[in-house]
């Protein structure tokens, strides 16, 4: 919770503290209202709180250590998809990278590779992947859109023409039950959790710690203004996509150790999922904006949501009802917890 | 430097976006019918048509979205819930007029409420358009899974899709009516001129006195009412609904329209352009599969030939406009002396920044002040 506190660092217009004379408890809630991640904790704990009385399997730990194991793929798609969308980008071709890179890993320990070698091809995949968005964007001059869009059919196609339709199977070494989280690590720990745990703090200190993060904010901020104070524009944008795409690997590699089974259509889908939750976690579409603890916490939201229904015993079917509108209440929750900091008057957070 | 006149000319017509995709358009025709000799024979032409319809509505629908400076992923999921209702409501017996009504008021309800939610609410386009996907994926799933539909009876309902006058498919020319008519008042409108002023800058327009907001309500409606006609046609094509009908059709509008040289940034684009895209993407699945390309392929070759088009037409473009501005820079391809553009004011947006396909940063720009 430490990163929630602290104020964006590497956001280009970091607010001025206010002064601190009279703290009575309109400045607290203005306190409160301004945190970037004001809008998705408050969802979250609406919908907790809703659940507690609905269902009183909610609240026990079982329940939250289950979803903290499935929240993993999102979390780490979403992680990456915050970091792209803060430089001003899309990547809509997450579930595709992570689909490919799955049968990538399950293919090669099939042929009996070492384990290392085959995660790190695996990965490799993912941020080739990555990288070649980031170049037809910046070097071809498509718009990011169209260029990940067609990332995702040429990806998704690559998968299915591979498997021919049959999902790889049969790869299920035990190193790999223990990577997939099959078999825990020490006592309920599991790696994917780890995992998951590790890169969210690795990515959230480069991005308020690195000059990488400040360029990447800058970037989305002002493309030009950056550009004219000497941030190599592409380098940096080329480098979220990269990043996007080794962690769509990674959350590939773990999914594909969690099912034990790479179907043709594995990721179908992801990318609406991790765009969301970034949106969910303060992620603005026009860049500039977004934080890496708001993406888990968006993960989570999600994760929660289709949790919900599974508990409050809707049917099914209705799933994507629901979560269609947990997002509009999220967003409004956002628009309205900006605008009350603002009626409370004081400097706007960072747009 | 001096330029030859056939080349300066050449130059002018290229700088244009989306006719070096056009130019790759007629390309591949020549190429398919040379490959197959059935290509060019009417029956494949008519059904190579019918194919297209259903993305040629959505891309003219999303063309208004675009040109407002927003976007509309809720198209795929609204078409396939409105072929539902449509089917429902027959299946139970309603008139075909009715049927028809509910069918398009589905998608005409989708749009009010995205338009409702962006416009006067202010939350985010993606977003909004992204939760009504879902809702409407879901609301889909709901409905089929309740109730079977599928096979209507209705004669009338069916010659909607499969019927013909005077040898011209029906649906080819609903499509044809309903394009022209959007054409009409995206270029010739007061409504079209405000779109088009409101996606080059929202806060321009609205200090000229443009309802920008009312604009921004009107055009997620229209591309309701628009996924709502394509799902009526699709019901009557298919005459059975199921549960992910349509999915990702989103995808595919948008692409069209890109193809066609729309900007996602907004304030330029035309209806005749989406089509085209749509077309160019009818025919190459069409073509691929008159070789007898394995379908598994498919989005492989879409996706590639996607960013070649694009990228060809970006750096030809490019190469046009240096040569143009190199050879007299004080005529930038304008609207007066320009080759016949139907967006009057795409050229507009060019004479505004003088050079909108050299600036890449224009796109983050616009993107910014339309979401701030």
């Amino acid at each position: 919770m430490t990163l929630l506190t602290t104020s964006p660092a590497a956001s280009p217009e970091t607010s001025p503290t206010p002064p601190a004379a009279r703290r009575g408890p309109a400045d607290l809630l203005r306190e409160v209202v301004r945190r970037p991640s004001a809008g998705v904790v408050g969802l979250l704990v609406l919908i907790c709180a809703v659940m507690a009385f609905l269902a009183p399997s909610f609240l026990t730990y079982g329940n939250w250590y289950n979803l903290a194991q499935q929240m993993v793929f999102v979390a780490l798609l979403a992680i990456g998809m915050t970091i792209v969308l803060i430089t001003g980008g899309i990547d809509l071709s997450v579930g595709s990278v992570l689909g490919l890179s799955a049968g990538v890993m399950a293919y090669l320990v099939n042929q009996g590779m070492m384990f290392g070698l085959c995660l790190l091809l695996a990965v490799g995949t993912g941020a080739g992947l990555g990288l070649i968005n980031g170049l037809v964007i910046t070097k071809l001059g498509i718009p990011d859109f169209v260029a990940t869009l067609a990332m995702l059919g040429v990806a998704s196609g690559l998968l299915f023409l591979w498997t021919g339709g049959v999902p790889f199977t049969g790869f299920m070494i035990p190193v790999y039950d223990t990577l997939g989280g099959v078999t825990p690590l020490a006592g309920d720990l599991t790696a994917p959790i780890l995992a998951m745990v590790a890169i969210a703090v690795i990515a959230a200190f480069m991005m308020r710690r690195t000059s990488f993060g400040r360029h990447a904010y800058g970037v989305g901020s002002n493309r030009e203004a950056a550009r004219l104070s000497g941030v190599d524009v592409a380098r940096v944008r080329i480098a979220a996509y990269v990043i996007s795409g080794t962690l769509a690997a990674c959350a590939g590699v773990l999914l594909a150790g969690r099912t034990t089974a790479v179907a043709p259509t594995i990721g179908v889908g992801y990318e609406i999922q991790a765009i969301a939750a970034a949106v969910i976690g303060g992620a603005a579409l026009a860049g500039g904006r977004g934080r890496i603890l708001g993406a888990v916490l968006g993960a989570l939201t999600l994760t929660v949501a289709s949790n919900v229904i599974n508990l409050a015993a809707v049917s099914p079917t209705w799933q994507s009802v629901v979560v269609g509108v947990i997002l509009l209440v999220a967003v409004g929750l956002d628009r309205a917890s900006t605008h009350l900091s603002r009626r409370l008057g004081g400097p706007a957070p960072s747009p | 430097m001096s330029v030859s006149p056939l080349s300066r000319r050449l130059s002018r017509v290229f700088a244009v976006e989306g006719v070096a995709v056009a130019v790759i358009f007629v390309g591949m025709i020549v190429f398919f019918s040379l490959a197959s000799p059935f290509f060019l024979t009417g029956g494949n032409i008519s059904n190579l048509l019918i194919e297209s319809v259903i993305i040629a509505l959505l891309a003219a629908g999303m063309t208004f979205v675009l040109v407002v400076g927003g976007i509309d992923l809720s198209v795929g999921s609204v078409t396939g819930l409105s072929a539902a209702t449509t089917m429902w409501a027959l299946m139970s017996g309603a008139p075909l007029p009715v049927g028809l009504l509910i069918g398009i008021g589905t998608g005409v309800l989708a749009g009010v409420v995205n338009g409702a939610v962006i416009a006067l609410l202010g939350v985010n386009d993606f977003i909004v358009t992204l939760a009504m996907l879902s809702v409407g994926a879901g609301l889909l799933q709901v409905v089929t899974s309740n109730v079977q539909l599928t096979g209507v009876e209705s004669e009338a309902f069916l010659w909607l899709a499969g019927g013909d006058v005077l040898g011209v498919p029906a649906p080819v020319l609903i499509a044809v009516v309903v394009v022209a008519v959007l054409e009409f008042v995206l270029i010739a409108t007061p409504f079209g001129r405000s779109a088009y002023a409101a996606g080059i800058g929202p806060r321009a327009a609205e200090l000229a006195g443009v309802p920008v907001r009312r604009v921004r309500f009107g055009v997620y409606v229209l591309s309701g009412a628009c996924a709502g006609g394509a799902g009526v046609l699709l019901a009557s094509k298919l005459n059975s609904v199921q549960s992910g009908l349509a999915s990702g059709y989103e995808l595919t509008a948008i692409a069209a329209a890109v193809l066609g040289g729309i900007s996602l940034a907004g304030g330029r684009g035309s209806v005749w352009r989406a089509v085209l895209g749509a077309l160019f993407l009818g025919t190459l699945s069409q073509g691929l599969q008159m070789l007898g390309v394995d379908p598994l392929w498919f989005t492989i070759v879409t996706g590639l030939s996607i960013v070649a088009a694009v990228a060809l037409d970006r750096v030809v473009g490019r190469i046009a406009l240096s040569r143009l501005l190199g050879a007299d820079p004080s005529t930038p391809a304008g609207p007066s002396d320009g080759p016949a553009d139907p967006g009057g004011p795409t050229a507009d947006a060019a004479l505004e920044n003088d050079d909108p396909r050299l600036d890449q940063p224009l796109a983050g720009s616009a993107r910014e002040a339309r979401t701030s």
